[in-house]
């Protein structure tokens, strides 16, 4: 909630009011688009499984500004009158102390008295906005479980400090995301989890469609972002050796956005993708072989 | 001439006491002396000649001799001077009747070289060497036998040398020097003039300090010197005297290995590596000594000029600490590797391997091993070369180090050259052509050429089936494929054009000239140099212009980036067409009715039509041979990898039986070009060929399993080299050696073995004998699971308010004092993360009997409780089975671990079992129970039977691969449990296998190592005498002691649960 009257030098939002007002740009590989409407309109949950860096936050906002433009579906309370926009996005990054309060709410003190705020999940789920947790396995166990009675026909959030139960507006969607590529038990989602989804597989694009990700996002030309996009496919052949992943198209777009700023392709590349990806020396040294080889 | 008659007669009776022969020769001698001598001459002649046969029994047979060769001497000798002679032979012959016979025999041809004032000197040195007994009495002889042919090459003083080192020699070992003055003559011819003196010099010293070694430098003596710089020689010996003088034991290491070493580096370092050796011996000997035998190594790895930096280095390290200069120079030290490596310009392969191998992979997506080329040559499929970079299918090979230029990374930017190509060979596609698949570029003219519907073994064969001139057909096809590959490279790889125009100028520079060539062969070769960017470099005479723009127009589609090696093909064979009407003629002779329509005939029938034409133009064709190969491009050979490919396919087809078609493969190989035959190494029978591709393409899914001693690629290792890895699942840790202070690198390697399986009967059996532990365990340790989350009140925030905290805020702000603001609690998160590794000992040592001694091996543990007891007599029924009546420390071991395994499986921590064991560096086999990511199941309970004592203790590498195994966990608390029944030991783990301190200061760094990695070490041993060394050990590493090792299961238990709690 802004203050009233007194112009900011930064924007502020209440999370549920944020809305894209740009089309967020994002090329379909397959039916990934008409899939998450469907879901969307049956409320569904959705869950995002894919490497990290290729697409999956980009696609869940994408889908949030389209949802809003061809049917407007969602009553809003905001005070702007603009009726075509994006449904609200409400992203949650999980890391692994965020807790069950932290998506639900809390009291807080002040003053003398005790105060309830609502958490992130609490308001979306009022608001029937897209409720997007990124990267879910990060969190505690104690928050997918929160989840469970939002994600089947109830579609209910209970309020346990408060007593209260939250029934999801119309709007509401749950979509989580989840990257496989973390081999270890402990960050595997469990199945009662999973099995309330439908799950969107992502992958790095193929080298035609990441070309021209890469030539938008980034800005470059034809050839940088080919030799970006080849880049992208010959590290990723090296997935299983030292690398727990092939380095993603958003590492690739910042090299090329450094490049587009004047740095030379193999500095670029070095500390955008090298460095980034790898502290093993030889991993270092054969990805920067492969640099040198395919740009000049 | 005699003034009176000489007559024989007064002698003639005591002669014939002897055998008549005696009589005769003195006869016959006496009328051949007297023409030389005066009467009274002749008698005191003859007068000596009886006095000989007086001396012994035998001496007659001296006297004999003495007749028999005065008539020659006397040609050579002065009267005075014969007295002289004779004087000498009797005082021989009084010694020895056998050395004065060997004496006059050899007398004659000896004064050939002698001067007859020598005469004494000569017979001298061979009293020198007698000594009364018939051993020196035949040295003695053999010398004077000899003498004519070895003192040829001394001088009187060399000679004196020589004498004396045969009877310092002699009498240490008679043999010895015999043998030696057998091979004199030959050692000393070999000798250069000037070197003798010295050679004798330092032989003699030897003699003097370390007759042992003496012979074998002597026999080596020739070749010594030979092989060092002439100029340098005197010094060489000189430091080999000081050597044999001060200390002996180097010596002869010094100058025999020493010299060979010098023999194989470049002559002018000789003078320089010298005076470092002089300086060195100073400090050390040994040092010296490693200096010069590990010197061509270093060379090959450093260039001549910075030689000196790498001294200086080692002399610096060696004035600091002994031995580890002399590891240095032995090049068994970390630094002197590190020292090496800063100053070596080339690159080894080794090295960047696995840089290039990640390279490899990134470009073409599919697995790719690297190895060194002898690897390939020696599977004996059809490869030789030992320089050419070339692949077979799956692996590249490439030479094992560069030193092409002059920085490192020149050198390192030739590998990348070479490994871009065969990878792209790879990418690209050349091995998967198909016969019938039409190209790219140009129309399929395959189809109508193909005589046969179906045919040969391969595509790739009935490809080259075309061309009646397989070998032309070849040579064409690998020029036109390799360019089409490295323009794919250029057009793809935009950044590594420049090194490519590197490497492609150099080649140049290598090129033949090409007036030498005769006309089909410069075409060829024009061919290259097109494909290298530099078709402008092609001298071909003008007449032949318009074939050449033909061939260039074909040559060129290929580098259509679209271009597949199916366009190759046709390429080929469009080129083919042309230049197999091209006469090998030399080029002034060349005809002119060349260039007419080659088109329309097919190679079929054209040898025939040419031969026919060309013995018109009165000229005669050479024997076409192919170019020289293209050094980057390496070797290339479709038809035998994609035969190796199918092979490799068929074998990985699960259950079928289909046994390859050998017939279709020998008749490849009988045509195949690719395949270089009578060449040494390679197979000469076809089937023995077949073998080999066979197994090849068999073995290649497969780590060869249990390889024993002397297994197959096995093969010894020489001492003190550091190894490398050439099969999968080894792995290769340096160990430290305490002397120098420093580790030695990739010293040993550790072979990676799953347990074999037996029955589970062994893990249920124990767990049940065990049974009231296991249960106690359980309790226990289900206690420790459940904290995994721990309330952490009056927090400044966290996930909820703390009531109580709440209240006392209200309370104090009632009360006008500034409340706390810590009125938060949050839920810690105290989960247990655990990893653990057990390192078993499965040494020999394990074998031994528990309490031998104390009790009969019979009833050692009978227990008093009687519930015990019928679990220790069951036991004990089970062992029996196993011919075993006692059980054993490792029996001990193995069900410790299987109660282990229980408990864990309980708590649920990350646990691996793991054993080692090994005989010698090279050898540390590391058995796996169970690996830390393995779950549990009956099959490690089947591995857990099969736990048997093996061979050595060898603990460093075990230890270090076992963290190598830990390092790839995320747990927080990663602990290395070593349990072992005694001191490390193995072959070579100790210094002349006696100190025992070495291995313990290995293992004690490779604990350190441990405990740098994050990981918790700890030893736990049943040696009740262990205390002492694993205090050295274990310095600053937990260690317990198991006194009673019966208690071995519980300890272990509550010693983990103590560590991890």
């Amino acid at each position: 909630m802004a203050l009233q009257g007194t112009r900011l030098a930064y924007k502020e939002y209440m999370v549920e009011e944020y809305v894209l007002t740009k089309e967020p740009f994002y090329l379909p590989v397959a039916d990934e688009v008409q899939l998450f409407e469907a879901a969307h309109a049956q409320k569904v949950p959705v869950l995002l499984k894919g490497p990290t860096g290729c697409g999956k936050t980009r696609f869940v906002e994408y889908m949030a500004w389209h949802l809003g433009h061809p049917v407007t579906v969602v009553k809003r309370r905001s005070s702007d009158g603009d009726s075509n926009r994006s449904l609200p996005l409400v992203t949650v990054a999980c890391h692994e102390d965020l807790t069950a309060s932290d998506l639900v709410g809390r009291y807080l003190l002040e003053g003398g008295e005790t105060r309830w705020v609502d958490g992130p999940l609490t308001r979306a789920v009022k608001f029937g906005a897209i409720c997007y947790l990124d990267e879910v396995v990060e969190a505690r166990k104690d928050t997918t479980v929160l989840i469970h009675p939002l994600t089947d026909h109830r579609r209910i959030l209970p309020v346990e400090k408060k007593g209260q139960l939250v029934e999801a507006s119309d709007g509401f969607l749950l979509v989580i995301s989840y990257n496989p590529g973390y081999q270890s038990a402990l960050k595997d989602l469990k199945h009662s989890t999973r099995q309330r989804f439908i799950s969107l597989e992502f992958h790095h694009p193929p080298r035609e469609l990441e070309k021209e990700i890469i030539r938008h996002e980034a800005g470059v030309d034809e050839e940088i972002a080919n030799n970006l996009a080849k880049l992208g496919e010959k590290v990723r052949n090296l997935r299983e050796h030292g690398l727990q992943e092939g380095v993603s198209t958003r590492l690739l777009i910042y090299a090329g956005r450094l490049m587009q700023k004047g740095i030379s392709a193999r500095r670029s590349c070095q500390v955008a993708v090298v460095w980034a990806l790898s502290d093993d020396y030889e991993v270092q040294r054969s990805i920067e072989e492969v640099i040198s080889t395919i740009f000049p | 001439m005699a003034e009176t008659r000489f007559s024989l007669d007064p002698w003639q009776a005591e002669l014939s006491a002897y055998p008549a022969v005696l009589a005769a020769e003195a006869k016959k001698a006496s009328a051949a002396m007297a023409r030389h001598l005066a009467t009274g001459e002749l008698e005191n002649w003859m007068q000596e000649g009886v006095a000989l046969t007086r001396h012994s029994p035998r001496s007659w047979e001296a006297s004999l001799d003495y007749f028999r060769t005065s008539p020659l001497v006397v040609e050579k000798l002065a009267y005075p001077f014969l007295l002289h002679w004779m004087h000498w032979g009797n005082r021989l012959a009084q010694a020895s009747p056998t050395l004065a016979g060997a004496f006059f025999r050899a007398s004659q041809e000896m004064l050939g070289s002698l001067s007859p004032r020598s005469l004494g000197d000569w017979a001298q040195m061979a009293l020198t060497l007698y000594k009364g007994d018939w051993r020196s009495t035949s040295i003695a002889s053999r010398f004077l036998e000899l003498s004519p042919r070895i003192l040829h090459y001394l001088a009187l003083p060399e000679a004196g040398d020589f004498v004396r080192f045969l009877d310092i020699l002699g009498r240490h070992s008679p043999e010895q020097a015999m043998e030696c003055l057998g091979v004199a003559e030959g050692v000393l011819g070999g000798l250069e003039r000037q070197d003798r003196r010295g050679f004798l010099h330092i032989s003699l010293v030897l003699v003097e300090h370390q007759w042992r070694d003496a012979r074998s430098f002597f026999q080596a003596g020739a070749k010594v010197m030979s092989r060092i710089d002439r100029g340098s020689r005197e010094r060489f010996l000189l430091l080999g005297e000081t050597l044999a003088r001060d200390h002996s034991a180097t010596a002869l290491s010094f100058i025999v290995d020493g010299s060979q070493s010098l023999d194989q580096i470049d002559r002018s370092l000789h003078a320089s590596l010298l005076d470092w050796a002089a300086d060195l011996l100073k400090t050390s000997p040994v040092a010296a000594t490693e200096l010069l035998k590990s010197c061509p190594r270093v060379l090959a790895r450093i260039r001549g000029s910075d030689l000196q930096s790498w001294v200086d280095r080692g002399r610096d390290i060696l004035a600091e600490n002994r031995e580890g200069g002399e590891a240095y120079f032995r090049l068994e030290s970390q630094k002197g590797e590190d020292v090496l490596g800063e100053l070596s310009k080339g690159v080894d392969l080794e090295k960047v391997r696995e840089v290039l191998r990640m390279y490899c992979e990134a470009l073409s997506g599919s697995p790719i091993q690297i190895l060194p080329l002898q690897n390939l040559a020696e599977k004996g499929i059809g490869w030789l070369s030992q320089e050419k970079a070339s692949t077979e299918g799956t692996t590249l090979y490439l030479p094992p180090y560069v030193d092409k230029y002059t920085a490192p990374r020149g050198n390192f930017d030739w590998f990348k050259v070479l490994v871009t190509h065969q990878c792209a060979h790879l990418e690209f596609g050349s091995f998967i052509f198909d016969f019938e698949r039409e190209g790219h570029v140009f129309p399929n003219s395959r189809r109508e050429r193909a005589q046969a519907k179906d045919g040969g073994a391969v595509d790739m064969e009935r490809f080259f089936d075309l061309f009646s001139d397989r070998v032309l057909g070849r040579d064409i096809f690998t020029l036109v494929e390799d360019s089409r590959v490295d323009s794919v490279v250029k057009h793809e790889y935009p950044g590594i054009c420049p090194l490519y125009r590197t490497v492609q100028q150099d080649e140049l520079g290598r090129r033949p000239e090409q007036a030498t060539l005769p006309l089909r062969e410069a075409f060829l070769e024009a061919l290259v140099l097109l494909s290298l960017d530099a078709a402008d470099k092609a001298a071909l005479p003008p007449d032949m212009a318009p074939v050449w723009q033909q061939v260039v127009a074909v040559a060129r589609q290929v580098h259509h980036p679209q271009a597949s090696v199916e366009d190759s093909a046709e390429a080929t064979l469009r080129i083919y067409d042309l230049l197999s009407q091209i006469p090998n003629v030399r080029h002034q002779e060349e005809p002119q009715s060349e260039s007419e329509s080659p088109d329309e005939s097919g190679p079929e029938g054209e040898q025939e039509e040419e031969s026919s034409r060309m013995p018109g133009q009165g000229t005669s064709e050479v024997p076409y041979t192919s170019p020289q190969g293209v050094e980057f491009r390496g070797e290339f050979k479709p038809e035998l990898v994609q035969l190796l490919n199918k092979l490799r396919q068929e074998s990985r087809q699960v259950g079928s039986q289909a046994t390859p078609d050998t017939q279709s493969m020998q008749s490849l190989i009988e045509k195949s070009a690719e395949v270089e035959k009578g060449k040494p190494g390679q197979p000469t029978q076809a089937s023995a060929f077949i073998d080999n591709l066979l197994k090849e393409a068999g073995a290649q899914p497969l780590p060869t399993p249990g390889e024993g001693h002397g297994g197959g690629r096995n093969a010894p290792i020489t001492p003190g080299t550091a190894l490398s890895r050439e099969e999968p699942l080894t792995f290769l840790y340096d160990e430290w050696d305490m002397h120098a202070c420093d580790y030695k690198p990739r010293w040993c390697r550790v072979r990676e073995k799953r347990m074999e399986e037996g029955s589970t009967e062994f893990f249920d059996h124990t767990l049940q004998e065990h049974a009231t532990l296991v249960n106690q365990i359980r309790k226990e340790f289900e206690l420790i699971t459940p904290e995994r989350f721990r309330r952490l009140k009056r927090l400044e925030d966290g996930e909820g308010l703390d009531m109580d905290a709440v209240v006392d805020a209200v309370v104090e702000m009632r009360a006008g004092v500034t409340p706390t603001d810590k009125v938060y609690w949050r839920r810690n998160k105290v989960e247990r993360d655990v990893s653990v590794a057990f390192l078993l000992d499965f040494s020999a040592s394990t074998a031994e009997a528990i309490d031998e001694g104390t009790r009969s091996p019979q009833d050692w543990d009978a227990p008093d409780d009687p519930r015990q007891y019928l679990a220790w007599f069951r036991s004990r029924r089970l062992e029996e089975g196993t011919r075993r009546g006692y059980k054993r420390i490792i029996d001990l071991e193995k069900e410790s671990a299987a109660v282990l395994i229980r408990a864990l499986e309980t708590i649920g921590d990350t646990y691996g079992i793991y054993g080692f064991s090994g005989y010698g560096r090279e050898n540390v086999e590391f058995f796996v129970v169970k690996d830390l990511k393995e779950a549990f199941s009956d099959t490690i309970k089947r591995r857990l039977d099969r736990i048997a004592p093996l061979h050595a203790t060898r603990m460093g590498p075990a230890i270090r691969h076992a963290v190598s195994k830990l390092d790839g966990e995320e747990a927080r608390t990663k602990i290395l449990f070593l349990i072992s029944d005694g001191r490390p030991q193995d072959h070579g783990y100790s210094r002349d296998g006696v100190e025992k301190e070495y291995a313990i200061h290995d293992t004690k760094t490779a604990l350190t190592e441990a405990k740098h990695a994050g990981i918790i070490p700890f030893c736990l041993t049943v040696d009740r005498d262990g205390h002492d060394y694993l205090r050295t050990m274990c310095q600053d590493v937990a260690y317990q002691v198991v006194s009673d090792i019966r208690t071995l299961p519980r300890r272990l238990i509550s010693l983990y649960k103590s560590l991890t709690a």
